[in-house]
């Protein structure tokens, strides 16, 4: 198996757009489109959130599919697994809305809709060859990469900026 | 069988007990691994079995192995298949069989019981519901044609849930609570105005403060019920939902520490050797209190059976133990969260309570504010994990006190609170 990739978040890019919660709610509504979904009920959620902390700093913050994946492992009903990508998936079928996925949680990233009683979050859109919020992030401040090419490029950033305008 | 391989033995196939073996699976890909379940069903999510009785589900959609977590590969369950004895120095279990098998690691998950109490006259009676398996499930099931009201003893979430499936059924139903008020183990009687409103609302008739004194009945079985301030309730149908009590006795307790239920240590190790405990037969830790405490959780059990399967295994992983209240659920269209300390009357916590149209909130912090103890949500509980993981890693709540008092938290904070 190709080691999976993962979502991941660069703080200093993250312009607080929301692009992202828009991308993600459509890719997750019916229509697929944006007026489709904005005139469907019930209305498309987005599983990305871009948070905002004191005084002005956005925090993208979306599902880690964790690794120990709380979420799976508390679930009364069997409804959460894992995909062949190693995504942690919710199946709206299986899942009783009990809300146990929110209570451990510890990312908060778990949502609720009321309407269909039903658990909601990133799958990292299952089917898709890059998910929509990362393909819409304007700033590339989202990623999805495998953990190896995302630590290399961390370094290589790094390395980079301590070597200065020499490049060592 | 190649030598030097480990044999498992695991005793209760329902939550602790399937996650253990799942767990020894993930690191011992050949030791053999058996679960003995004393039910005739194949392991299922217990929490489901209400549905049953609403028809909402069938058993075969609680099925637990294929779903979720629970593979199921190369784990042999043998049902009907009761434990009668442990012999832990010999390193065998004697089955009701007679069988014995020989082990060399041992997990006891063998859960608990329901409370049924004693002091109820005619709790033997026909129409006499416990619900604790699918096989109690099905029979209060198959008494719903039979009857036109229920009576339900107790007041905690199972009979909630069992009182609405049963609602769904188009039954008549009566809650008959101890307590001052229903749910009074996940919160105080105060806290509970807004469940207690859409309880009624969805026509579940309550009476609190009052306890039942006989099940009467008759040739078809239950009649009614008589409470002890003398008044007589006509039903054909009684569910008893007080609580439930390990299953602990049939453990030797020559070698094996039994006090209520199994005590573990760290590493969810029994005093003998190569004995463990998981789920709700074992006594445990609450790291908020630092007391010692059983709990019956599907999700505590899963923890705690996952991490003896990880010791059993031979990797040594401790268990940090679980919070005595940990529960989510949704009743009547209220959704609430209660966890760690939420009993606060008289003690000398720091309590903020806010109270708005559909939603109720209550955060619990140590009398000199530093640490958040418990949290009740209902109504609006977004985010809830954050509390949990806030509440058990002592986390000092200095820099978040405002969102956690105002429920705005989200896990920017924890990122940007330094």
């Amino acid at each position: 198996m190709t080691e999976p990739r993962e979502i991941f978040v660069r703080l200093d890019r993250c312009q607080g757009c929301h692009t992202c919660e828009l991308a993600c709610a459509v890719a997750h509504s019916k229509s697929k489109s944006l007026y489709g979904a904005m005139a469907e009920q019930p209305r498309p959620r987005h599983r990305v959130y871009v948070e905002a902390v004191h005084p002005n700093t956005p925090v993208p913050v979306l599902c880690r599919h964790c690794e120990d994946a709380p979420c799976m492992h508390a679930c009364i009903a069997g409804a959460i697994g894992r995909n062949e990508e190693g995504a942690v998936i919710t199946r709206a079928d299986k899942c009783i809305g009990c809300w146990t996925c929110v209570m451990v949680c510890p990312y908060g990233v778990v949502g609720r809709q009321l309407e269909e009683h039903k658990a909601y979050r990133c799958d990292r859109c299952e089917g898709r060859e890059t998910p929509a919020c990362v393909a819409a992030c304007p700033t590339k401040a989202l990623v999805y990469r495998t953990v190896r090419d995302f630590s290399s490029d961390v370094r290589k950033t790094a390395s980079t900026a301590m070597a200065g305008p020499q490049g060592g | 069988m190649a030598s030097g391989e480990k044999r498992y033995l695991i005793v209760g196939a329902s939550a602790a007990g399937m996650a253990a073996a799942e767990a020894i699976r993930s690191i011992d890909k050949s030791g053999p691994v058996t679960v003995f379940s004393d039910e005739s069903d194949p392991p299922y999510f217990r929490p489901l079995i209400p549905f049953l009785i609403s028809g909402k589900k069938e058993a075969a959609d609680m099925a637990l192995i294929g779903q979720g977590p629970y593979r199921g590969a190369g784990i042999d369950v043998r049902l009907n298949s009761k434990v009668e004895s442990i012999d832990s120095r010999a390193r065998t279990v004697e089955l009701k069989s007679g069988e014995k098998v020989e082990f060399d690691r041992l997990l006891i998950a063998t859960g608990s019981r329901p409370y049924v109490p004693p002091e109820i006259e005619g709790t033997g009676a026909e129409g006499v519901f416990t619900l604790r398996t699918l096989a109690d499930a099905r029979s209060a099931a198959g008494r719903v044609g039979r009857t036109t009201r229920a009576v339900m003893l107790g007041g905690g979430i199972l009979n909630l849930k069992a009182s609405f499936a049963l609602l769904e059924r188009g039954i008549k139903v009566t809650l008959i609570v101890q307590s001052p008020q229903v749910l009074s183990q996940l919160m105080e009687p105060g806290d509970a105005a807004l469940i207690r409103d859409a309880l009624n609302k969805a026509g579940l008739e309550i009476e609190t403060g009052v306890s039942a004194s006989r099940i009467l009945s008759g040739s078809a079985g239950v009649r009614g019920v008589l409470l002890d301030d003398g008044r007589e309730i006509v039903c054909e149908t009684v569910c008893i939902g007080k609580g439930v009590r390990p299953n602990a006795a049939f453990a030797d307790s020559e070698s094996i520490h039994v006090d209520s239920g199994i005590v573990v240590d760290r590493f969810t190790a029994s005093s003998a050797e190569s004995v463990y405990a998981a789920g709700d037969v074992a006594v445990t830790v609450d790291p908020v209190t630092g007391g010692r405490i059983v709990t019956a959780l599907w999700t505590n059990a899963v923890e705690m059976g996952r991490c003896a399967g990880l010791n059993m295994a031979g990797r040594p992983t401790a268990y940090g133990g679980t919070f005595g209240i940990l529960n989510a659920t949704q009743v009547a269209g209220v959704s609430f969260v209660s966890m760690g300390i939420v009993h606060t009357s008289g003690l000398d916590y720091e309590t903020h309570v806010h109270e708005s149209r559909g939603a109720y909130r209550k955060l619990v912090f140590s009398p000199d504010g530093k640490r958040l103890m418990g949290v009740l949500l209902l109504g609006d509980i977004s985010r809830a994990g954050l509390y949990r993981f806030v509440i058990r890693e002592r986390m000092p709540v200095e820099k978040i006190k405002s969102q956690i008092i105002n429920h705005t938290l989200h896990y920017g904070h924890f990122l940007r609170s330094r």
